[in-house]
């Protein structure tokens, strides 16, 4: 029939039309992340820190001669769309690193790839400790806190701490529950004696939290693990306010304290709340953070949220990286940054060599009130470093037998 | 499983109904008399929340925000939707559904898109009136927050409201006339059109009346009305098309299977309402209620 | 020469694609035809069955998660896997269709999306045996198809196969009796057709065939999840059938070719996608309600 061959000339068409790259004199970052939906909150702010770095290094000639160039692929929190999208920034755009991601399916698929096809890949928000863990290898580098990471520095915290009756609730999919058992197994290593009374779980955008609230009320535990994640942290926090669970038993969310979850609510949010995460842009309230703060503040008219920091970082070590390669090889690149350390808003940052993944501290504290800001910040807080919390390098590189 | 926990999900089951329901009925509206399967109606909800945000914003983030923004949103959205309706949608009446669909869920492309330029990506909350802070106690440990006692409270208002209107005004007859064989109506002199404009409208108000009654409790995202909109077809579906009291049937469904699914199975509750769906279509295929197809 | 003279050529060129083309576009190519696979198995019923498949992508999934977890998860010859996925769908369209064809248009439409929300549910929310939420990723594929060339050229002729066996069962009595039965299901009733049968097994072999696009993906991608089951990618399938043309063969293959070739080139500037997907969605219902194909199609008729 004639409309094959009408396809087929529509291919030739667009196929000419769209060659690939050609020759290239500057390195090109693919970032691959999802800019739809309600991660956005999240990935906006890796993408603008990520440009105030290359903007700033490109004015300053770039690194070996080159400028950076980045481009960003919007995946829509759809692993398909996501590696795809990854292919073509690898093949047509030809990339020399794949940076990005917010949805764990689709950074476990691009660290797929960029293993078959050797190229580095620094995931920048997901969150499951298979990326570095189970399903590491030497062309992925974890830019943030995973879950196991998240999930040892509170126990850690928390084993501090005088409870011993402690229930668990959560979103129930693969973050919840891996958070969760994180925080358990490891409080349950240090401090024995803590018992576990009850688990309650709800589906993921649960809006409404008042029967489980109830519950865990009833049974009268000490202190709760609530393990929620994107839009559940907000919405739990609401109705822990709204049904009074807040004044009467203590509770943890992993970010709790983070400006993306605070913010939203105002003033409004509840106090107390006891929280890790990896950025506060009031704290540590170093020269180096508030430059950061103030710089990208003067560029998109807001602070910066833990996002930005993954965002910086990586961008720090694109740039040292290859500097310190004197190269644009890719495996050289990758023996340079094994191991290295940059400067951040939080201090130095050193990217382990034995499992690529970062090393940040943690703090811990939790909401509260203070006059002059619109919104509710952290206190009481306490700076856990990494190497009273990372996973030790054998423990990792027993997972990925 | 003890009784509390079973009390207090169909609590919350209840006021969660309640949001499925206004949502619905608006979504069984529009099918029942345009014959139109909305899918853009999720994104008329989403909006409701977004409008209701900014409108509370604006008036102070508080009591006199969140009273103008029960009125302000939902007119927002109704708004529109009025002008959708007179531009677009109005000339494809007789389209085939599938075509419908696809048009529709074009459109809500498009919205969600624009959602995204207008508000962009970050969280948004709208705070809960100071009189509906606070929580009351029920049977020594139920906490039920007060805002869902007055959800509770407003579902059945809303269904009655639009029971007075489907049955009782003149405009209300006309459409349910125009329902059944708008030709029919047409040819007494009476202007199908506008028949249908209005009630469009009407729907689309309940959508975003949906969005900006839930926007207190949760935060409010891109992506919210992703969900919802599959949740209403299958409610206005099993509850029978265009049947307000059907749609009321099929949210008390979905919502009460959602919550007590949890309690029975937590791994697999989600799977309850979808089975719940399957159950009533295999024995009553034309929905529990009588439709006004 | 007929325009059945074309198809060969079209072939022999798709044959030569990865001599001229640069890799990402083989890839690419290799995703067009899965796509179009699995657009034009939904077209079978939906165009030429008038039944509203609204769910489609719940065979792809389970095509695509049966090879999957046979690949990973048993010794099994990976050949068998691949041969397994079809009849894994085809059975899970038995048991859907089974309960869904009593019901006609709208209804069939949302008791199918029920049931395969249902199957959503199962795979997203088990675990230990679907990997949950996150997958399954690096399925270990034979090393024969490994390479990008090897896996497109697999795909091409898997889909030729395919699609020259659909077109071969349109054309045969038991289609024609379908498009009878989409036309005036009444009337073929009355003259003794079992319409219920036929209906079902055009179901079954939509699934079947969705299934084989799921294999493919596997194969392509070496990755499933759950996301492939969600009803959202089937309404995306729709849109390809639609605007490709609904009721021609091959429209389904020219929308999904359009569709993802959009999406590489839109999103390559822009974010907002889904604002220029819904325009173009728009427009095309607005203007040419067969789609593009059948538009063309409507032109040539009338000379």
């Amino acid at each position: 029939m004639r409309e094959k061959g009408l396809l087929a000339l529509i291919f030739v068409f667009f196929f000419v039309l769209f060659s690939p790259a050609f020759a290239q004199k500057t390195i090109k970052v693919g970032i691959v992340d999802t800019y739809t939906g309600p991660a956005t909150t999240f990935t906006f702010d890796v993408r603008d820190a990520f440009d105030l770095v290359v903007k700033d290094v490109n004015k300053k000639g770039g690194v070996l001669g080159r400028k950076i160039e980045y481009t960003t692929r919007d995946e829509k929190f759809k692993p398909d769309v996501g590696l795809a999208m990854a292919k073509e920034l690898l093949l047509k755009e030809r990339v020399d690193i794949l940076m990005g991601t917010i949805n764990s399916a689709t950074a476990l698929a691009i660290s797929d790839l960029a293993k078959k096809e050797k190229v580095p890949f620094f995931v920048t928000f997901a969150k499951s400790d298979k990326i570095t863990g189970e399903k590491g290898h030497r062309y992925v580098f974890g830019m943030n806190e995973n879950t196991e990471m998240a999930g040892r520095a509170a126990a850690y915290a928390l084993s501090k701490m005088p409870y011993t009756k402690y229930w668990i609730a959560g979103d129930d999919y693969e973050y919840g529950h891996a958070i969760a058992s994180a925080v358990w197994r490891h409080l349950k290593r240090l401090k024995p004696e803590v018992e576990k009374i009850g688990e309650t779980w709800w589906k993921v955008g649960e809006a409404d939290f008042t029967p489980y609230i109830t519950q865990i009320l009833a049974a009268k535990p000490d202190f709760i693990i609530v393990a929620t994640g994107g839009a559940g942290m907000v919405n739990f926090q609401r109705a822990a306010k709204a049904t009074g669970l807040a004044s009467k038993i203590p509770f943890y969310q992993h970010t709790a304290i983070e400006h993306s979850v605070l913010s939203p609510q105002g003033l409004n949010a509840p106090e107390g709340v006891w929280g890790t995460c990896n950025y506060l842009f009031y704290y540590p309230d170093t020269k180096e953070n508030r430059e950061f703060v103030e710089e990208f503040r003067k560029a998109y008219n807001r602070y910066p949220k833990v996002g930005a920091l993954y965002g910086y970082v990586t961008a720090k070590f694109i740039v040292e990286g290859f500097k310190k390669a004197k190269t644009i090889d890719k495996e050289k690149f990758i023996d340079a940054i094994e191991g290295m350390s940059v400067d951040s808003p939080v201090g130095k940052l050193e990217l382990r060599k034995c499992d690529h993944q970062l090393v940040l501290p943690m703090y811990f504290g939790r909401t509260k009130k203070v006059g002059g800001w619109d919104f509710l910040i952290a206190g009481d807080l306490q700076t856990i470093p990494g190497k009273d919390y990372m996973p030790p390098c054998e423990e990792v590189l027993k997972l990925r037998k | 499983m003890d009784l509390y926990a079973v009390l207090s999900q169909i609590l919350v089951g209840l006021s969660r109904t309640v949001i499925l329901f206004i949502v619905s009925s608006g979504l069984s509206l529009i099918l029942g008399v345009l014959r139109i399967p909305n899918v853009a109606h999720g994104s008329l909800y989403m909006i409701g929340a977004y409008a209701a945000y900014t409108i509370s914003k604006y008036f102070g983030g508080q009591d006199t925000g969140f009273w103008v923004a029960l009125f302000g949103a939902p007119l927002f959205v109704a708004f529109l939707s009025f002008i959708v309706e007179r531009s677009v949608f109005q000339f494809l009446y007789e389209r085939e559904h599938l075509m419908l669909v696809l048009l529709t869920f074009g459109f809500s492309l498009i919205f969600g898109d624009l959602v995204k330029l207008v508000w962009g990506g970050e969280y948004k909350t709208v705070p809960v009136p100071r009189i509906f802070q606070g929580y009351i106690l029920l049977f020594e440990h139920l906490h039920l927050p007060i805002y869902n006692a007055f959800l509770i409270i407003i579902g059945p208002v809303v269904a009655l409201l639009l029971w007075l209107f489907v049955n009782k005004t003149k405009m209300g007859k006309i459409s349910r006339a125009a329902a059944v064989d708008r030709e029919m109506v047409g040819a007494v002199g009476i202007n199908v059109s506008w028949v249908f404009g209005v009630t469009f409208v009407i729907g689309c108000f309940l959508a975003g009346l949906g969005g900006m009654l839930v926007a207190p409790t949760i935060s409010v995202t891109l992506g919210m009305d992703h969900s919802l909109i599959m949740e209403s077809f299958l409610i206005v579906i099993i509850g029978g098309l265009g049947n307000i009291w059907g749609a009321l049937l099929g949210a008390l469904i979905f919502g009460l299977t959602q919550s007590l699914g949890i309690l029975l199975w937590p791994q697999f509750g989600i799977v309850f309402p979808y089975a719940a769906v399957v159950l009533v279509l295999v024995f009553k295929p034309k929905g529990l209620l009588k439709s006004t197809w | 020469m007929g325009k059945k003279g074309l198809i060969p050529i079209a072939f022999l060129l798709l044959l030569l694609f990865p001599f001229f083309l640069p890799r990402f576009y083989v890839y690419l190519s290799s995703l067009i035809l899965i796509h179009g696979l699995l657009a034009t198995s939904l077209n079978f019923v939906l165009g030429f069955g008038g039944m509203y498949q609204f769910h489609h992508c719940v065979f792809y999934g389970v095509g695509g998660y049966t090879t999957a977890l046979l690949l990973t998860k048993t010794s099994l010859s990976p050949f068998l896997a691949f041969l397994a996925a079809p009849f894994a769908s085809a059975i899970l369209s038995i048991l859907m269709g089974v309960i869904c064809v009593r019901l006609s248009k709208l209804y069939f439409g949302m008791l199918q999306i029920s049931l395969g929300s249902l199957v959503w549910a199962i795979v997203y929310r088990w675990y230990s045996f679907t990997g949950g939420d996150d997958g399954i990723h690096g399925i270990p594929i034979p090393h024969l198809l490994a390479s990008t060339n090897s896996a497109y050229y697999f795909t091409l002729v898997i889909t030729a196969l395919s699609m020259f066996a659909m077109y071969r069962m349109l054309v045969s009595p038991f289609g024609k009796t379908l498009q009878g039965i989409r036309d005036n299901p009444v009337r073929c009733e009355m003259i003794g057709v079992n319409v219920k049968l036929h209906q079902l097994l055009a179901l079954i072999i939509a699934g079947f065939f969705a299934g084989v696009a799921g294999m493919l993906f596997v194969i392509v991608d070496t990755t499933v999840f759950p996301e492939m089951l969600f009803w959202t990618l089937s309404l995306e399938v729709l849109i390809m059938c639609l605007v490709g043309g609904w009721f021609t063969f091959f429209g389904p293959l020219l929308g999904a070719a359009i569709l993802i070739i959009l999406r590489t080139i839109i999103s390559t500037y822009t974010v907002y996608w889904a604002l220029v997907l819904g325009v173009i969605m728009t427009l095309i219902i607005f203007f040419l309600p067969n789609g593009i194909l059948g538009y063309i199609e409507e032109k040539l008729k009338r000379g």
